[in-house]
């Protein structure tokens, strides 16, 4: 479980939110909201470990994410709003490389696999990313939400650049997540609210932050 | 599906990927290496063809020429990975960023310093250099090149995320190489003179094991702030 106690963020002189307490847990969803600025990327950030907090703390199952980073890692998928792919490698490459950073050995075919389930045609998945268009970069990153068994996702505008049939298959991965006692925190310009998501089963919960 | 990678395994990978782009983006690579070639020739070009001269001054303009050039490729250490993000996804590797620093900064030096170490028996034979003395300046290459990588990676991750880096890497680091420098020339210039050289090789080793302990810490430490 990642718990949060009375964090704030500072930029500059400019507090950007104070006092912030949350909590997320297997079959959660934490959406978090706010206009352009408001700090949502620097909160996920500082969930993932990234950045440190001016004040309070984060917690990974009660003990201070700074001090057990070799088992919060593994436990953690983080997506920035930089589409971490080198531009140089194909999406097969890049997602291998992602995967055994992150201490996964995958098979090639596998990714192979779970790339054409994310709507990538054979071809494109072997040119290298700096060929494909946004919206293909965002899948072929999100297809690292298939791949991984990490618990908590922390997924910086996810939808930004998809179709929607993009959408629907991130809508229907996030809910396999959820079920299999995952939990997420996510921004998102194009939703009100994902209610939509997880209308069906009554055992997950939506929990929504406004900055 | 997934079977757990060791830290060496997550550290060869590493390696093996920046092996693998640094090959891919030859200009850069070769950029360093044909600028060491050209230094290191025009000074032959430029004193002219007194062999008792070159003699002397050649340790110290092979040298020299090797610190630019290793100065030079300093600034991609980083910065690529830093841009498209891949430097957040090693900060939240399984395995602790040091160790992935070391790796990088390995690779870095295969294909800077390891390639300029190839290259220097060539150039010294401008120089006409004894057999002796250019096979010492292959030592002194092989033992002071990693120290060259090892704190430069210090000052790439120092200035990541600023503009005009490369400048500032090498006004920050040049410095701090002056010791490898006077060691690496002393130990030829004594090789050339039938001198006793080993004991110039054993401190240039001391410096070369200390640079690899701290240069990844503090490589390491400097990349967490950089990304704050």
């Amino acid at each position: 479980m990642l718990r949060s106690h009375q964090i704030s963020c500072q930029r500059g002189k400019n507090v950007l939110w104070e006092s912030l307490d949350l909590e997320v847990g297997p079959g959660e969803l934490l959406f978090i909201k706010g206009a352009n600025g408001q700090g949502k990327s620097s909160l996920l950030r500082i969930l993932a470990g990234l950045a440190t907090p001016n004040s309070g703390s984060v917690t990974w199952d009660h003990v201070l994410i700074q001090k057990i980073t070799d088992t919060y890692h593994p436990n953690l998928l983080y997506l920035g709003h930089t589409i971490a792919l080198q531009s140089e490698m194909s999406a097969v490459a890049n997602l291998q490389f992602l995967m055994r950073i992150h201490g996964h050995n995958i098979p090639q075919q596998a990714i192979h696999n779970k790339l054409l389930e994310w709507g990538l045609s054979h071809k494109t998945i072997q040119l290298p990313t700096r060929l494909l268009s946004q919206g293909q970069k965002q899948r072929v990153a999100l297809t690292q939400l298939s791949l991984s068994q990490s618990p908590l996702w922390i997924l910086d505008e996810p939808f930004n650049g998809l179709d929607q049939m993009g959408t629907e298959h991130l809508y229907q991965t996030m809910l396999n997540h959820l079920q299999n006692k995952g939990f997420l925190i996510l921004t998102s310009h194009l939703h009100q609210n994902f209610q939509h998501v997880i209308a069906n089963d009554p055992a997950l919960r939506e929990k929504i932050i406004t900055l | 599906m997934t079977g757990q990678l060791s830290t060496i395994e997550v550290m060869q990978t590493v390696f093996l990927r920046d092996l693998h782009l640094a090959i891919k983006q030859k200009t850069d690579t070769l950029g360093a290496v044909f600028f060491f070639a050209l230094v290191a020739s025009l000074f032959p070009l430029a004193i002219g063809s007194e062999l008792q001269l070159l003699k002397q001054i050649a340790p110290g303009i092979i040298w020299v020429s090797a610190l630019l050039a290793s100065m030079l490729s300093m600034n991609r250490l980083y910065t690529n990975d830093f841009n498209d993000g891949t430097l957040e996804q090693l900060t939240l590797s399984a395995c602790p960023l040091e160790f992935i620093v070391l790796a990088k900064i390995l690779a870095h030096w295969t294909t800077t310093g390891f390639v300029l170490l190839i290259l220097s028996p060539i150039l010294a034979i401008q120089f006409d250099l004894s057999p002796l003395a250019i096979s010492t300046l292959m030592l002194t290459l092989l033992i002071g090149t990693p120290v060259l990588s090892f704190l430069g990676s210090i000052g790439a991750a120092l200035s990541l995320g600023l503009q005009s880096a490369g400048a500032l890497i090498s006004l920050m680091i040049l410095p701090l190489l002056i010791p490898v420098l006077i060691l690496g020339t002393l130990a030829v210039d004594a090789a050339s003179t039938n001198m006793p050289f080993s004991v110039y090789l054993y401190l240039l080793l001391a410096l070369s094991i200390l640079a690899s302990f701290f240069g990844p810490l503090a490589s390491a430490f400097a990349l967490r702030i950089a990304q704050e």
